[in-house]
């Protein structure tokens, strides 16, 4: 196995070789011991086919991506507005629902009925039940109370930016916050039991992202939208970045990202390593949208897998999901607390085990 | 109540011809794998086979049903595999379009419910934004001027409409699935038996 440390990309690329159950080396992890991931750009398997397909697949992200900048920087004031960008990503998901139908990167994510009626719920939960909820603790509530608390003109300097680096900024500072909601998830128990139903997922779909308890949605929930009412064509271009880049985290379809794609944004790639059931794997690649953030802390993984899940891949209902952060958090303080009661009736002068 | 006029929404139930020279064994052999899957169990007696799904994958075939029977009777042209399977998703699909409208009826009614609370709290001034200034380079780029920001309509109120569309989208879903899920598993049995 060779390993190279490439100061210019600022992370480990390792070539994979050997038996895959021994996982490779990243930085001082070893990834892909206890489920396969391959690791490392030159390992990943190429979108197959013509010199035409080759060029689609190649470019069509970024191409995507700047077709929606320039629409929301040049869009007339008149549907500069939430509700045009509702519609557009609405349009965006059913268009690469289409592509997924068409040229599914494994054929073990192919979409189901069941599948797709249950991440709709999901997804209709999210504009229903979750939005009322939004309206009364959500971010526009908090975004309300700062406005009426600080002074808005002394934030005239980054209005007077150019819109791009507006949103660039935005963009970059809600993904930051987003990373570390994030690893705490990966790293706190009572923020892990609200996050692990959505890691049940065995298969990345467009709107597998909406899969999970409304408890942690909503905390991821908080974004940019607050901002809207503030800076709205800003934050229309800083959800932009979101749309055409956070989208395909959860895809079924395979592109050949360019080189500087995949090393400023986060992949379908990136998310799959997320997604593994390798335990090590799922400790990586956190952000959203930027995974240049994950490179800067050092918990970046260049690489794909295609088993995912939890629990040897075990399905989560829908019923569980709901109840799961109450029913781990009872069962951890069941245990916490009921050992200690165990303890404090033991015989005089032991410390009778708990079994 | 009679469940019987009922349970059709989330019970499939069909028959599959066996091939002529097929006997009971080599039938139930054949279908083995499809219930040899990650959370499901199942039993067999002579000519019936029960089974039972918990947290199933996604990738099961099967993996829509919960639980069901097979079985194998004689019938007038032959041997034919009876099968008679239950669904918790489509009677869950079923019973969506209903949750989604109490959702839109919440979310028309939950305001009304809290007005009077909301005129009670003292009515904070509203935050005079000041116009944003376009820079220079969007200008030069031909980005549209900000427009002074239009005062919020009095007693704005929150849309039903997402309600709406989901109940009609789970509606229109159930109809498919409950089609598409008998062809489904007909085409499986029939797929398997004759060993393609």
């Amino acid at each position: 196995m060779t390993f190279r440390f490439d100061f210019r990309h600022l992370h480990t690329v390792t070539r994979y070789c050997g038996d895959k159950m021994n996982g490779v080396r990243v930085g001082k992890r070893v990834i892909g011991a206890q489920a396969p991931v391959t690791v490392g750009w030159d390992n990943i398997p190429k979108v197959e086919g013509g010199p035409v397909k080759q060029f689609v697949f190649t470019w069509f992200q970024p191409t995507m991506l700047f077709l929606l900048i320039a629409f929301w920087f040049y869009a007339p004031n008149s549907i500069a507005k939430a509700s045009t960008a509702i519609g557009i990503g609405i349009g965006f998901k059913v268009l690469l629902l289409g592509l997924e139908w068409l040229t599914p990167r494994h054929e073990s994510w192919k979409l189901t009925w069941k599948e797709l009626t249950t991440d709709l719920f999901y997804v209709g939960l999210g504009y229903t039940a979750l939005r009322m909820v939004d309206g009364y603790i959500g971010d526009g509530v908090m975004i309300e109370a700062i406005q009426h608390n600080f002074n808005v003109e002394k934030f005239a300097w980054f209005t007077g930016l150019p819109l791009l680096v507006q949103a660039l900024i935005i963009s970059l500072v809600f993904d930051f916050g987003q990373y570390w909601m994030h690893r705490g998830m990966h790293n706190w128990g009572p923020l892990w039991v609200t996050h692990a139903p959505h890691h049940y997922i065995t298969q990345l779909n467009i709107n597998k992202g909406a899969v999970g308890n409304p408890l942690e949605l909503f905390l991821i929930g908080l974004g940019v939208g607050g901002f809207f009412d503030f800076m709205p064509r800003a934050a229309l271009l800083a959800g932009t970045f979101g749309l055409a880049v956070g989208t395909y985290q959860h895809i079924n379809v395979r592109f050949n990202s360019p080189r500087w794609w995949r090393f400023l944004f986060n992949t379908t790639e990136h998310h799959s390593v997320h997604h593994s059931q390798d335990f090590e794997a799922s400790r990586s690649n956190y952000s959203n949208t930027w995974i240049i953030i994950d490179r800067m802390f050092g918990t970046c993984v260049d690489g794909e897998a295609e088993l995912l899940g939890m629990e040897g891949g075990r399905r989560m209902s829908v019923r569980e999901t709901m109840v799961f952060p109450f029913t781990e958090g009872w069962k951890t303080f069941k245990a916490r607390f009921g050992a200690r009661e165990r303890f404090d009736h033991a015989p005089s002068g032991a410390v009778m085990p708990a079994e | 109540m009679n469940l019987r006029f009922l349970d059709w929404i989330w019970h499939v139930r069909g028959t599959v011809p066996l091939a002529p020279e097929q006997t009971v064994d080599d039938a139930f052999e054949r279908l083995d794998p499809l219930f040899r899957q990650t959370g499901t169990s199942h039993e067999r007696t002579d000519d019936t086979l029960s089974f039972r799904k918990k947290d199933q994958a996604a990738q099961d075939r099967m993996a829509v049903f919960d639980d069901g029977l097979l079985q194998i009777r004689r019938g007038a042209d032959g041997l034919m595999l009876q099968y008679r399977l239950t669904s918790r998703m489509l009677l869950f699909c079923f019973l969506a379009p209903l949750l989604f409208l109490g959702f839109a009826q919440a979310t028309v009614l939950l305001p009304k419910l809290s007005r009077p609370a909301a005129e009670a709290k003292a009515k904070k001034p509203e935050v005079e934004k000041p116009l944003a200034k376009l820079n220079p380079i969007d200008a030069a780029l031909g980005a549209p001027a900000p427009e002074k920001p239009k005062k919020k309509k009095e007693e704005e109120k929150p849309s039903p409409t997402a309600g709406y569309v989901f109940a009609g989208l789970f509606a229109l879903l159930y109809v498919v699935g409950r089609i598409l899920e008998s062809r489904r598993i007909a085409a499986l049995f029939r797929k398997s038996l004759s060993g393609v």
